[in-house]
């Protein structure tokens, strides 16, 4: 389900006749996901005489979540409501951009460099961030987790580089 | 009832088991080790800790430990988890006594009048009556547990699958009624979180599903990813919306004076037992849980005391009475896990998923194959309770001092932590990077009044209501009036037409909503 949208467009100006954007963006992101799935399904088995296939219940699912997205977009319109939250950028960014990078490094670069990396651009979301202490809590972060994940759990995790152990 | 002290007994004779220890450097000499207490002990403690953070919720730390669980056997790691839970919960209430930042709805009735208390210098009387006052509640519950338990299970193994799929049905509607929010929205989300768990292949033919062919994928979405995703990572970037630093008012006076006086201890006392009754039965109900069971005991308080308008400025009954509540239902709502298999909210379902992790299908059966771990896992609950109580009230000072731990320093070292959690769980790093888009998609829903909860029980549930589905249709061979001819499952599917009828009517619709806009006021 990666289609599922992170962010519904985000229009300052909706239709006069949408009276709670809220309801009706919510409604037709779900109808949206609906229609993704029942499409994504629509090459599995359906019923076989009385039993289940393999794609009956997803289909129930889908459409049923397709009538209730419905539903609440019509909500949305008859309603009045709260209009569209204000997005803020920076947040969800660096947040994002820290855990893709902690994905992409904890293989080839173990977990040292992946922790204090993520922890650094993560650290960038909030505009109160100030460096030197930052610092210290990502190293003093860094070096509980060695100790606590591998050591003290017993989970299999690589501190180093790759390249550096072999 | 002699049933009930040998189960009892096993139970303790569990938790109090003693592993020698024989170190090597102590040269042969062993010594016996309490593990089961220890790891309680443990549980609670950083339950507490990480609970105690503004900001995260009960279900957000209970996600967030899930992966510190995995290293030990099933009964360890449950006994474990359990006390997170409860360690986490109180961690909520301290927060909300003292900072007025609730980490979740749950104790949100509890900052009504325990910050007014704490802002009076009275935050030591209100933080130990809720000590007390869980104590107690969790003391009856244990002990309801051990009750209800065994012939509970008993009904259960009558259920056939028609049974199951209506106690189902019941259930989620019963969340849907007992949530805060659009009913609507609500029975969209479980549908979201049914639609999901479908993901992956088959249970029956084996069929691969929406998974696009990507070999991650093929075992299905991850329980544990997904609700790090909705609750760690999107709270995080919820939070830093807010501004982090900008809303918090610390309570800077020293917390001194804990022992409630001798007036607190008789005022409170009715008030703790009607939260702990109130508590016990909401617990229980499938779909109800701590939440909607403070709520109506401070409703239940307001109504039958003589001047109600003491409460919201300080009265210490507004404490103890959700509080009370609040424990008594988080231990209750183990019932309707521990002898159906149900997890009846968003914390039992990552209890199943916990459980399901260590190769534990939770139901009637693991009460009689694995009664070690079902009554060692409830003697814990009573362990958990006196733990948070010793080690909790004299610990008040150091959780006031986390408490002063900027965000802009807590929320990368909380993303740093949930990052390694997920990726230990599978040593995946596709999972961590689900994970995050998950957390956008929590964020977004967070964003248009969608609560991400129901979704998680959807989630848990996909896989066994359609077992259920399929397997009862195939009985009745494609008959579906099977789920009203058959009584018992006619029963509760008529409960839960029912409900779900009075909560779209008009005037009950009002009266529910009251209770949530009271407590926001």
């Amino acid at each position: 389900m990666n289609a599922t949208p992170g962010h519904a467009p985000v229009k300052s100006i909706m239709p006069n006749w949408v009276r709670n954007p809220q309801e009706f963006v919510g409604g037709i992101a779900l109808m949206a996901i609906a229609v993704f799935a029942l499409w994504a399904s629509s090459d599995l088995q359906g019923m076989r005489g009385f039993s289940f296939g393999a794609g009956t219940a997803p289909r129930m699912f889908g459409f049923l979540l397709l009538g209730l997205g419905a539903l609440i977009t019509v909500v949305g319109v008859v309603t009045e409501g709260p209009h569209l939250a204000k997005y803020h950028w920076r947040g969800p960014f660096f947040v994002t951009i820290a855990i893709l990078t902690f994905a992409f490094t904890i293989r080839p670069m173990g977990m040292i460099f992946a922790a204090m990396a993520a922890f650094l651009i993560a650290a960038c979301g909030s505009p109160e961030t100030r460096w030197k202490e930052t610092l210290i809590v990502a190293v003093c972060l860094t070096t509980f987790c060695s100790l606590l994940f591998p050591y003290a759990l017993g989970l299999p995790l690589q501190l180093l580089p790759t390249f550096l152990i072999r | 009832m002699g049933d009930i002290f040998t189960n009892l007994g096993l139970g303790f004779g569990v938790v109090f088991q003693f592993v020698q220890w024989t170190p090597a450097f102590l040269g042969g000499i062993s010594i016996p080790i309490p593990v089961n207490i220890l790891l309680c002990l443990i549980g609670a403690l950083v339950g507490t800790l990480v609970g105690v953070l503004p900001g995260i919720g009960t279900i957000a730390t209970v996600a967030m430990l899930l992966p510190i669980t995995f290293g030990l056997p099933p009964v360890g790691a449950l006994i474990m988890l359990a006390g997170i839970y409860y360690g986490a919960q109180y961690g909520g209430s301290t927060t909300s006594i003292l900072v007025n930042i609730p980490g979740e709805a749950g104790s949100v009735v509890t900052a009504l009048d325990g910050f007014q208390m704490a802002k009076r210098g009275r935050a030591g009387p209100a933080l130990a009556i809720a000590a007390i006052g869980s104590f107690f509640a969790g003391c009856v519950a244990t002990v309801l547990i051990a009750l209800l338990g065994a012939p509970l299970t008993r009904i259960a193994l009558a259920f056939g699958p028609a049974e199951y799929f209506s106690l189902m049905v019941l259930g989620l509607i019963f969340a849907v009624v007992l949530a805060k929010g659009s009913v609507l929205k609500a029975i969209a989300m479980i549908v979201l979180g049914l639609l999901l768990s479908m993901v992956g292949s088959d249970i029956e033919t084996g069929a691969s599903r929406m998974a696009f062919n990507i070999p991650e994928l093929a075992d299905g979405l991850g329980f544990a990813t997904l609700a790090m995703g909705l609750f760690g990572f999107a709270e995080i970037i919820r939070n830093l919306d807010a501004g982090g630093e900008t809303d918090r008012k610390l309570v800077q006076e020293k917390v001194s004076g804990l022992m409630p006086t001798r007036r607190d201890l008789k005022e409170t006392t009715p008030a703790i037992l009607r939260g702990t009754v109130l508590g016990s039965i909401l617990g229980i109900l499938p779909g109800g849980g701590a939440v909607i069971a403070s709520f109506a005991a401070y409703t239940l308080e307001k109504k039958v005391a003589k001047d109600p308008s003491k409460f919201g400025h300080g009265e210490i009954r507004g404490v103890a009475a959700p509080e009370s509540a609040n424990n008594a239902a988080a231990q209750t709502s183990f019932i309707p896990l521990l002898t159906l298999g149900i997890p009846p909210n968003a914390v039992m379902a990552l209890m199943v998923g916990a459980m399901t992790i260590h190769g534990i299908v939770p139901g009637p059966q693991v009460m009689q194959k694995q009664p070690d771990l079902v009554w060692g896992m409830i003697a814990s609950m009573w362990v958990g309770n006196l733990m948070l109580l010793i080690i909790n009230l004299p610990l008040v000072g150091i959780w006031v001092r986390l408490l002063r731990v900027p965000y802009r320093l807590m929320f990368p070292s909380i993303v740093v932590f949930c990052c390694i959690g997920i990726y230990s769980v599978n040593n995946a790093p596709t999972d961590v990077m689900i994970a995050g888009a998950f957390g956008l998609v929590g964020y977004w829903l967070i964003k248009h009044d969608f609560e991400p909860a129901p979704l998680l029980l959807g989630m848990v549930l996909g896989p066994l209501m359609e077992e259920n589905l399929r397997r009862a249709l195939l009985i009745s061979r494609g008959d579906w009036s099977v789920f009203l001819t058959r009584p018992l499952s006619a029963v509760l599917m008529a409960i839960a037409a029912a409900l779900l009828i009075l909560a779209v009517l008009p005037s009950l619709r009002k009266k529910r909503d009251e209770v949530f806009v009271e407590s926001e006021n």
